[in-house]
């Protein structure tokens, strides 16, 4: 469970370009929903995803995950339990050129320090999983789209996170493509994840997938609630 | 002056080093004055990014002080043909004054940035920088110190003036009765194999008992500190009489030479971390009731502790083998 | 601990692979400071190495020459001198010594003659260096001709040539026998060209010179180690002083390494973000550069002391020679001794990777502290 009071996100403080992109939110996101938030661009989902992904400390308010108050930890430990806890999935994919899909999706699990011969056997499976095997030893930047989406996804279940995390994550992908990428979020629902998207596409947020939805505007929380 | 390749190099990196070491404590003080952990604010973050840039400077500082340690003894020794009596370094270190403070110091500094290291090692296993402002305190004392080390090293050089002829087919008289102290004193022998044996046999025992038990932690330290201490008058007074196998040669430098087989790095290196680990384990000792570090700091120590007492162990076997093993015989 | 190892070698693997990949602006930076070490371990190899030769060759010297000094320029020494100085205490043996120069006009070379001692010669002939023989293509049984001070040719027979191992000292030698040498020369009998002294203690060395001068006020005595502790001042010197005149290129590597270091690309940035985000933290990213870093200070300082190596041992330092040698043209094949030890090399380091090292140490720490959600920002 992940709960956040009063959080809010100044960047910029005390100068003339001072701004505030997340103000006062406080929410709840319990463990098996699929939560998606929506808004226009501009208002606050991606850096309010961040705080929520331990990625991005606030400037005031308080995060705890499963009971544990996190909001003033140090770096390497807000990390450690960013590795553990959330696998995420990115806007372009964002996946680093010139690798191979396989090293690509190991690349979170090296921190770790597990070893490689089984690191990459899990890689290997969890490629497997998404029909990638073949592609394995492919550098990404060969790979179709929708290739490129499934390794991006691969590489965010590397670690067996609790919580998947997902940045408008069909902004680049066709409908076809949209469709398919809904239809691996159903598969990682039943396998008991936690999800959290942002989005502003209807294929996202008007799924019936999605358990709760959070509307943001201007940094500051407009409706949520649970979907029937 | 001498223009040498070596001594440029030291003073570079020296030099280098300091105004490094200068502009971490600089952010240290900043640290110091406007740290708050519990802040989200864009300062507290950017000073918790700063406190990587200076351990990582200090692991560097570390690292080239090592080395840098053994190039000043070694440029030290090549320099002793220049100055009329200084048969190696222990000659070229007395032409002035600055010679042996310069060294000192440098080991000084050495132990104390690896003590540094441990403590900021101990510190970031804790999820609430418990020993933030103990640690930059202890950057604002190690400051002068590293800036005071290259300030005594530069007037080292500089202050050296070369015994040499102005033309090579003039002759001038060297003062040869200048009297440089190509010899240091050393303390008595048999009193000093007793005091490094008893030394050597307390330091495993209480390192052997903390590993185990986590007690006498303290009385470790101390007695590896007390060790290094030991290990450098018995390098003088015996070790390396057995190792050159002559009775009068206490020099403890040319045992870095090849005719010795370096056998003076080993040692030099075991007796450096064997202190550093050694006595990291006590400095740590009064941190152990701390919440956030209970948790860690045991484990930690152990480690450190059985560091030290391999180090310990290597140095003992590698001096005391020449001493038991050649046919020399002192008394 | 055993992750922690593990980490490491995946954190070692990720660099070398990430270093492949940007090939071109890495190939720069290697070649550069390759070129850098390569410069700076050269002049080091090779003012050490002349430094040692020039020990080498006075090892035998002996520990003190008498030369007679007039006008304040040398002269030729009375041999009654030899006498007066055997009467000091602690002289053992006063030798005169009978040498001098010979410029061959035919082949531009300045040859060394001296009185044969040591090789017993039959009248009429000489014993000379095979650098000579080579030069004049003239080899045992051969004779050969010189021309004396009175402008005359002599013809001489040559009883053997001298062996190479000690290059530096004998090459250019000719050695005649006494009577022979003063005919040639013109050396009037009775004087000789210095005196060389065995001294019982070599610790009353300096005071036998003062008293030698003191009885001999127009003599010189010079000692050996005082020509030895000369020689290592000047080589060192010159050595130094060619150093700080590539600490201009060094400062230059310097700001090019600060520049590639600082000058991240926006895919290597992106990069970064990418492996924070998914997980890697800010001491894996520094890890991550400080194995970039080692690789390349590593790889760059081997092949540069090794490219310098072969260049001072085997082409005989085809590239600066001139510069710093100035020796006869005698010695086309003079190739020096390897002479390296674990200082030079340590000197060598802190020339180059440390101050290499320092330089990327903030820019390496920008780099690492890139915000994870900077990817979600872009």
């Amino acid at each position: 469970m992940i709960k956040v009071t009063q959080i809010s996100k100044v960047y910029n403080a005390g100068r003339p370009n001072e701004f505030t992109a997340v103000r006062e939110v406080s929410l709840t996101v319990n463990l098996g929903e699929v939560t998606v938030l929506k808004g226009p661009s501009g208002s606050g989902k991606t850096t309010l995803l961040g705080m929520l992904g331990c990625m991005v400390r606030p400037t005031s308010g308080r995060i705890s995950l499963s009971h544990r108050e996190i909001t003033s930890l140090p770096e390497r430990f807000l990390t450690q339990i960013r590795r553990e806890t959330f696998g995420f999935i990115f806007q372009q994919f964002n996946l680093i050129k010139g690798l191979t899909a396989l090293e690509n999706v190991m690349a979170p699990a090296y921190p770790t320090g597990e070893k490689f011969a089984t690191l990459r056997s899990r890689a290997l499976e969890t490629l497997a999983l998404f029909n990638l095997a073949h592609k394995a030893a492919a550098k990404v930047e060969w790979l179709s789209g929708g290739e490129a989406q499934r390794v991006a996804i691969a590489r965010a279940l590397i670690n067996n996170p609790a919580i998947i995390i997902a940045d408008e994550p069909t902004a680049h992908l066709d409908t076809k493509l949209s469709h398919e990428f809904m239809a691996i979020i159903r598969q990682l629902k039943d396998d008991g994840k936690t999800i959290l998207i942002a989005s502003h596409d209807p294929i996202v947020y008007d799924s019936e997938l999605m358990t709760s939805r959070i509307e943001l505007r201007d940094g500051s929380v407009v409706t949520a609630g649970s979907l029937p | 002056m001498i223009l040498n390749p070596s001594i440029l190099a030291l003073l570079i990196s020296s030099l280098l080093i300091a105004f490094m070491v200068l502009y971490s404590a600089l952010y240290g003080a900043q640290i110091l004055r406007r740290w708050d952990i519990t802040s989200g604010s864009e300062l507290q973050l950017s000073l918790e990014r700063k406190t990587y840039l200076i351990s990582t400077i200090l692991s560097y500082f570390l690292g080239i002080q090592l080395i840098s340690l053994f190039l000043f003894i070694f440029t030290v020794d090549s320099l002793s043909p220049l100055f009329v009596g200084a048969m190696c370094a222990v000659g070229t270190l007395t032409v002035n004054g600055f010679g042996y403070p310069t060294l000192l110091l440098k080991l000084v500094n050495f132990i104390l940035a690896g003590l540094w290291l441990i403590i900021n090692h101990a510190d970031n296993a804790g999820y609430d920088y418990p020993l933030i402002r103990k640690k930059y305190l202890f950057l604002m004392m190690l400051t002068p110190l590293i800036l005071a080390e290259s300030t005594l090293e530069l007037f080292y050089f500089l202050e050296m003036k070369p015994d040499i002829i102005t033309s090579c087919c003039g002759s001038l008289f060297s003062p040869a009765s200048r009297g440089i102290a190509s010899e240091i004193a050393a303390a008595p022998v048999i009193p000093m194999k007793i005091i490094f044996a008893v030394t050597m046999g307390l330091t495993t025992l209480s390192g052997t008992i903390f590993i185990l038990k986590q007690r006498l932690g303290a009385l470790f330290a101390t007695l590896s500190g007390s060790a290094f201490i030991v290990s450098l008058v018995s390098l003088v007074s015996f070790i390396c009489l057995y190792i050159y196998e002559m009775p009068s040669h206490h020099c403890p430098f040319c045992i870095l030479q090849r005719e010795y087989h370096y056998i003076g790095y080993p040692l030099y290196a075991c007796l450096l971390l064997g202190s550093v680990t050694g006595m990291g384990v006590g400095v740590l000792v009064p941190f152990r009731k701390i919440p956030s570090l209970s948790a860690t700091l045991p484990g930690f120590q152990r480690r450190l502790a059985l560091t030290s007492l391999i180090s310990w162990l290597i140095f003992t076997i590698l001096a005391l083998r020449p001493v038991i093993f050649t046919t020399f015989r002192l008394e | 601990m055993p992750h922690t190892i593990e980490k490491q070698r995946h954190i070692i693997d990720f660099t070398l692979a990430s270093l492949l990949r940007r090939r071109g602006k890495n190939g720069a930076l290697f070649t550069v400071y390759t070129l850098i070490v390569f410069i700076l371990a050269s002049v080091m190899f090779f003012t050490y190495a002349l430094k040692e030769e020039a020990a080498q060759v006075l090892k035998g010297a002996p520990e003190i020459v008498v030369q007679r000094s007039l006008q304040g320029r040398y002269a030729p020494i009375p041999l009654e001198y030899a006498a007066k100085i055997r009467g000091i205490r602690g002289v053992m043996a006063v030798r005169p010594r009978l040498w001098g120069y010979y410029y061959d006009s035919v082949f531009l070379a300045n040859y060394t003659i001296m009185t044969a001692e040591s090789i017993p010669l039959p009248p009429g002939s000489i014993a000379i260096g095979h650098g000579i023989s080579r030069m004049r293509r003239a080899y045992e049984g051969d004779t050969i001709s010189f021309t004396g001070v009175d402008g005359k040719a002599r013809n001489f027979t040559i009883a053997k040539i001298l062996p190479q191992e000690s290059q530096l000292l004998s090459a250019d030698l000719i050695l005649m026998n006494e009577d022979e040498y003063r005919e040639f020369s013109g050396l009037p009998p009775g004087l000789a060209s210095d005196l060389t002294l065995k001294v019982r203690n070599p610790k009353e060395l300096t005071t036998i010179a003062e008293k030698i001068v003191k009885a001999l006020p127009d003599s010189r005595p010079i000692i050996r180690n005082e020509i030895l502790r000369t020689y290592d001042a000047l080589f060192s010197w010159r050595g130094g002083l060619l150093i700080i005149i590539m600490s201009a290129a060094v400062l230059a590597f310097v700001i090019f390494a600060w520049d590639k270091a600082s000058g991240l690309s926006a895919e290597e940035k992106k990069e970064i973000g990418i492996l924070k985000a998914v997980g890697w933290e800010t001491s894996d990213i520094l890890f991550m550069k400080f194995w970039e870093g080692m690789t390349v200070s590593l790889t760059s300082f081997l092949a540069g002391t090794i490219l310098a190596y072969g260049h001072i041992f085997f082409t005989s330092a085809a590239l600066f020679a001139p510069v710093l040698k100035g020796w006869s043209v005698l010695y086309p094949v003079f190739r020096l001794t390897p002479f390296i030890n674990p200082g030079q090399i340590a000197t060598l380091f802190f020339l180059t990777v440390v101050p290499y090292t320092v330089t990327t140490i903030i820019p390496s720490w920008r780099a690492a502290t890139i915000d994870p959600d900077s990817v979600l920002r872009s």
